[in-house]
């Protein structure tokens, strides 16, 4: 017997139980087409790993999300062992995002420390604070990897989950930014350090070089209960943020970092070569 | 090792204590500029570029004003900027400024 649906698409027993109806909804990024591939957005307190190495756009898109969390009234947080804040203001504002206006409201703070105080509070009384103060829903960590840094190599997971254990616990959905190096080959490898299966979703962002140019491309590689798009998605980061763009529909061997036309593509290309040549003669 | 302790202090006392040495100052301008700053007094005086020993006695002033906050982390004493209590001493310096005359004269 199927449970009757209401037009939120909450069934009879969620709308006995408005809380859990509202656990079944979507963490929206707030980008269009990466929530559409995400079948709504994240799950509700989920950890997602995005993952990429320099330069391909994790902050921007870690900031992004944030931002348009509050604009969705969900109060976020940005923890960066890496800039200090004045950088990140900067920066943000560039991209139309006021985010000293949203600390002054309380809806938004950016936290600058070390990685081995975070290690040693064992991030609880560290975030407590400010925890209280702004009620935050979404977390962003900027990032893992430097926690990596003052961890043995074995300690890292345990590390890794207890900060995880930490937000879920408080049902904050977080983004935790992983500086990956090498996402290639076909294992499809995120981290050397076994972190892949303790998070819910890995995104994955990727510098691709085609035709003698610098593309980036977004995959979504792995999203614990829930169906996602599989497809490699080209992006570029514009002046309002993070736009993705189609598939990289006619091209094979992207993540393994050699990409090539599809065979069917090479053969297009040739019969348009030639009628174009029968067309001149 | 700071008693993090405020007396009542007029608008003129406030801002001689914030602007007491170029090291306070440095550090003012830290911590405005990334009010999210939590760190430790080592990790503090090197974001400034200076030595531990030499910035401890100014922190120590910032945290009795109250415009600072310290905890104990683990084995570690952080400080942070304590946001309410930075905007409070700000207005009461800005409304001892209204009061003041060009000449120094109230």
């Amino acid at each position: 017997m199927t449970a009757a649906r209401s037009k939120t698409g909450a069934s009879g027993f969620d709308q006995l139980f408005p809380g859990k109806a509202e656990e079944n909804s979507r963490v929206k990024t707030g980008i269009v087409e990466l929530d559409e591939m995400l079948r709504g957005g994240f799950m509700p307190g989920d950890a997602v790993m995005l993952a990429g190495s320099a330069g391909t756009g994790k902050t921007t898109l870690a900031l992004q999300y944030l931002v348009n969390g509050v604009k969705l009234g969900e109060p976020g947080i940005y923890v960066t062992f890496e800039e200090l804040p004045d950088q990140i203001y900067r920066d943000a504002k560039n991209f139309g995002w006021d985010l000293r206006k949203m600390e002054e409201e309380d809806k938004f703070r950016v936290i600058c420390t070390s990685p081995s105080l975070m290690l040693e509070s064992g991030s609880d009384s560290l975030l407590d604070d400010v925890l209280h103060e702004i009620q935050p829903r979404r977390l962003v960590i900027d990032s893992l990897s430097h926690l990596e840094m003052f961890v043995k190599r074995d300690d890292m997971r345990i590390e890794a989950y207890r900060v995880i254990r930490y937000l879920k616990t408080r049902g904050i959905s977080s983004v935790l930014l992983w500086e990956s190096p090498q996402i290639s080959g076909g294992s499809f490898s995120v981290t050397d350090v076994g972190l892949s299966f303790l998070v819910d979703c890995i995104v994955a962002l990727k510098p691709v070089e085609i035709e003698s140019s610098m593309r980036k491309a977004l995959v979504i590689l792995k999203m614990r209960g829930s169906d996602h798009d599989k497809r490699l998605r080209e992006f570029e980061i514009t002046s309002a943020g993070i736009k993705i763009e189609s598939a990289f529909s006619n091209y094979e061997g992207i993540i393994s970092g050699s990409p090539r036309k599809v065979a069917s593509e090479k053969l297009m290309e040739m019969f348009r070569g030639a009628s174009e040549k029968q067309k001149k003669a | 090792m700071f008693r993090g302790e405020q007396a009542e202090m007029s608008g003129s006392e406030i801002l001689s204590t914030l602007l007491g040495s170029e090291i306070r100052g440095d550090l003012l301008v830290l911590f405005h500029k990334n009010p999210g700053l939590i760190d430790t007094v080592d990790g503090v005086a090197r974001r400034i570029g200076r030595t531990t020993v030499t910035v401890i006695s100014e922190l120590r002033e910032l945290l009795e004003l109250g415009v600072l906050r310290q905890k104990r982390i683990g084995n570690s004493e952080i400080v942070f900027l304590d946001r309410a209590k930075d905007r409070d001493l700000l207005q009461s310096v800005a409304n001892h400024l209204k009061t003041v005359r060009i000449g120094g004269e109230k």
